[in-house]
């Protein structure tokens, strides 16, 4: 029994409390509003998996957050500019991987631990948002092309919604069938006997971290795109919901390691949360409340479980 | 009365017994040594007198009292000076010893007073180093004095020390042989615990040996001297108890000339391993064997010297590098190096052979268990199945995953270092078999290990290391004699 609860614990409760939302909220199982709160979720479930190779090669991102707003108000600056929004689209996601990049190269290289590194990287960022857009959003007519990004259907599914489920399965598959998946792994699990055993600890880390650039990026930039304005403030709010996701993907099946999978489960419960609560008319504050009292509750479960063990 | 004794404690871990049926007893004002090879359970027992285990069976009891200890903090009877100093390092001289006891007036440290405390009880104890530098500012040796210092601030009955000298000066060593004078005077009970013989010889009145978990001896110091004590750790019975493959010698594999690494202190070092043969490398802790070992498969920078493999001259600047070139290392700490406890055992059996069994970077599930099923069964390791997670299985089993999983590397070169600590009987005997069949298939197998007597019926030649280099050679018939002075420099050195 204990063993089951610490499995699908996670996942019995993003049911339970769905099932609760569908019975007292009348509006919340309508097809709509369920395609809402997927599309709600989308740029943070992106965001998420990028934090999330950073955790399985054992590491911190903190930079994740203003690297998104420097990659979206870059991308939108240069559209205003008159560039392409291929290359505009291209030379923001390098942004993001070069911020990320450094970053690994720095915690590998030189050995300064990945969180302070990533603190001081993620403010670098912020400062070159306001250096780059003087604290004002940019406003105006974007292509037709980079706006379907965020706002666009594929078939009768919103692309955002296509996109964050190719970005789940592209993460799940790197992580769970490639090689390049197993060494980040081993590398978050025992990097000294990972490095014995013949595996570039160093090269993985660096990749993880070059990674989470790169999904903070393409959030930037999806965020741009659904908006039509590039904010410099744009993504600051993602940092806490995406650790939430990823701690609550963490106990997804009982792993306690983070995995691409778990992390879209703690991603969907943030979403089922923040729009039935909204839907109830509980005011804001409420739902952050909530959201805190959920992540220890099922972190719990999954600690108190590995403890007996 | 005694003031500590034991009756038949017995602590048992999956897989192996770590201490057997161990009962022997301290008298009030008694220097007790003890000695034992790694592994023979000295830690195990030590932990249990100071309530980080509990014991399987058996008990002890304190000044006629039996002890039910349920945490660390039960034994306030009982002192351990650890080998690594549990100081915090930026906490001041003071600070360190009020640890969880300082003194306050109304909630604030009053910090004058445990100052002049603590100069009172550095007196008493005839130290003098400065109690309101950081810890971490204080030379090694007056760290352990510090370390030292905090125990006895707590006027136990029983003062544990295990390894106290290993950081110390001459001189530092000294002052503790008569602060142990002075304590023993007082009536403390001491547990002295070190490889160092000539010291435990010197402070103790008695001693007590250990092997294999169990009580090998207790006798009077005076009745004993270095080689009588080498003797009780190793066991009596050098017979071939393991089956020896005969194995056919073929030519050099692994040649070392004159290499030396300054930062792991190896001294230059000579030696060769031919095709077909189990070379045993012999020594006491310290003397370079682990560090010789992992210089030459990690690639550390040499200062001098060369390495040859098959006839090639052989250089490599990591683990990769190394396994690519066919040499593998299987290292002590299987637990923290050689596996990944968290990942289950196919996972662990296929990591350094990935490269293999992947087509465009997706690793061919089918290949990797295929691969892994045959390592499982070749080398009889139990579990339940492939994902089994490594850390639930026994250290037996570990150990044959921590081999398995350079089954598939076509390795030349083997290094096992102390591959049977910890594992038991049966699991012993199939890691001497493993490392047979490599040396029948032409590999060379660089044995490490303690346990003399594994090394006499295993290995074809041995080399023995003292002060990391290699001091002297043993070849078949193995004379125990040498082989034992070279170990403890008692007689004539050098190769």
């Amino acid at each position: 029994m204990r063993n089951f609860l610490s499995r699908f614990g996670t996942i019995g409760a993003l049911v339970v409390l769905t099932l609760a939302f569908v019975v007292a909220i009348p509006g919340f199982a309508d097809s709509r509003n369920m395609l809402n709160i997927l599309s709600q979720i989308a740029l943070l479930a992106v965001i998420s998996e990028g934090f999330t190779m950073c955790l399985v090669v054992g590491e911190l991102d903190l930079a994740f957050p203003n690297v998104a707003s420097l990659a979206g108000a870059l991308a939108g600056g240069l559209i205003f500019g008159g560039m392409s929004p291929l290359s505009a689209v291209l030379l923001s996601l390098a942004a993001g991987v070069a911020f990320g990049a450094t970053a690994g190269v720095l915690v590998t290289k030189v050995g300064i631990p990945s969180l302070i590194t990533t603190l001081a990287s993620g403010i670098i960022a912020g400062g070159m948002v306001y250096m780059y857009t003087k604290g004002v959003s940019f406003y105006g007519q974007m292509p037709e092309g980079f706006l379907s990004l965020g706002r666009g259907y594929v078939g009768p599914i919103p692309s955002l919604i296509a996109i964050m489920l190719a970005v789940v399965v592209l993460a799940q598959i790197l992580i769970s069938t490639t090689r390049v998946g197993k060494y980040m792994q081993a590398t978050g699990a025992n990097p000294v006997a990972a490095r014995l055993a013949g595996i570039d600890t160093d090269r993985f880390k660096i990749l993880a971290l070059s990674l989470s650039g790169l999904a903070a990026a393409f959030t930037g930039v999806l965020l741009t795109a659904k908006l039509g304005s590039a904010n410099p403030e744009g993504a600051a709010g993602y940092m806490m919901d995406a650790f939430a996701s990823a701690l609550l993907g963490m106990t997804v099946l009982g792993m306690g390691r983070a995995h691409p999978f778990g992390t879209f489960v703690g991603a969907l419960m943030i979403g089922v949360i923040n729009n039935g609560m909204t839907l109830a008319g509980a005011p804001y504050y409420t739902q952050d409340i909530t959201k805190g009292a959920i992540i220890i509750l099922s972190v719990a479960l999954t600690s108190l479980q590995s403890k007996k063990a | 009365m005694p003031i500590l004794e034991t009756f038949h404690l017995s602590k048992k871990f999956p897989g192996a017994l770590a201490l057997d049926d161990f009962s022997f007893s301290i008298e009030k004002g008694e220097v007790h040594g003890l000695v034992g090879e790694n592994g023979a359970g000295k830690s195990t027992l030590v932990k249990i007198l100071s309530g980080v285990y509990r014991p399987t069976s058996g008990g002890f009891r304190v000044e006629g009292r039996t002890m039910n200890l349920r945490s660390p903090r039960d034994a306030r009877f009982v002192g351990v000076v650890h080998q690594d100093r549990e100081l915090i390092a930026h906490f001041n001289g003071y600070e360190n010893l009020f640890l969880g006891m300082e003194r306050t007036a109304l909630g604030f440290l009053e910090k004058k007073r445990m100052k002049r405390e603590t100069l009172a009880f550095m007196e008493r104890y005839r130290m003098n180093f400065d109690p309101e530098l950081p810890a971490e500012k204080l030379s090694g040796g007056q760290q352990q004095m510090l370390a030292i210092l905090k125990v006895l601030f707590r006027s136990p009955e029983i003062v544990i020390f295990d390894e106290p000298t290993a950081p110390l000066s001459v001189q530092e060593c000294d002052i503790l042989f008569s602060l142990i004078d002075d304590l023993r005077g007082k009536g403390v009970a001491i547990l002295y615990i070190s490889h160092h013989l000539s010291e435990v010889l010197r402070l103790a009145e008695r001693i007590t040996v250990m092997r294999n978990g169990r009580k090998a001896a207790t006798e009077e110091s005076a009745k004993l001297d270095e080689p009588a004590l080498i003797r009780l750790m190793l066991s009596r019975d050098v017979v071939n108890q393991y089956p020896k493959k005969a194995a056919t010698v073929g030519d050099a594999l692994f040649k070392m000339e004159k290499y030396s690494v300054p930062d792991l202190k190896i001294e230059p070092s000579d030696f060769y391993i031919r095709s077909g043969e189990i070379v045993g490398f012999a020594g006491l802790v310290g003397a370079g064997r682990t560090e010789l070992a992992k210089a030459v498969f990690t690639g550390a920078r040499h200062k001098s010297g060369t390495l040859m493999l098959d006839g090639r001259p052989f250089s490599s600047h990591s683990p990769r590098e190394s396994i690519d070139k066919g040499v593998v290392m299987i290292p002590e700490n299987r637990r923290d190096e050689g596996l990944i406890v968290d990942m289950n055992v196919g996972e662990n059996l296929s990591l350094p052979q990935l490269k293999d069994w992947t087509a465009l970077g997706f690793v061919n599930a089918a290949r990797v268990r295929k691969a892994a099923r045959e390592t499982v069964s070749r080398y009889s390791i139990r579990s339940w199945g492939l994902p089994q997670l490594v850390k639930t299985l026994s250290g037996g089993n570990q150990q044959k995953v921590s081999i398995g999983k350079w089954s598939c590397a076509r390795a030349r070169l083997w290094i096992f270092d102390e591959p049977t600590q910890g594992v038991d009987v049966d699991a012993k005997t199939e890691i001497y078999s493993i490392m047979g069949e490599l040396a029948e298939q032409g590999a060379g197998v660089w044995f490490i290990s303690s346990e003399i007597r594994e090394l006499l019926s295993v290995a074809d030649r041995i080399y023995v290391m003292r002060g990391r280099r290699i001091a002297a050679e043993c070849t078949r018939p193995f004379d125990n004699e040498k082989l034992l002075s070279a170990m403890i420099a008692a007689g004539p050195a050098g190769p």
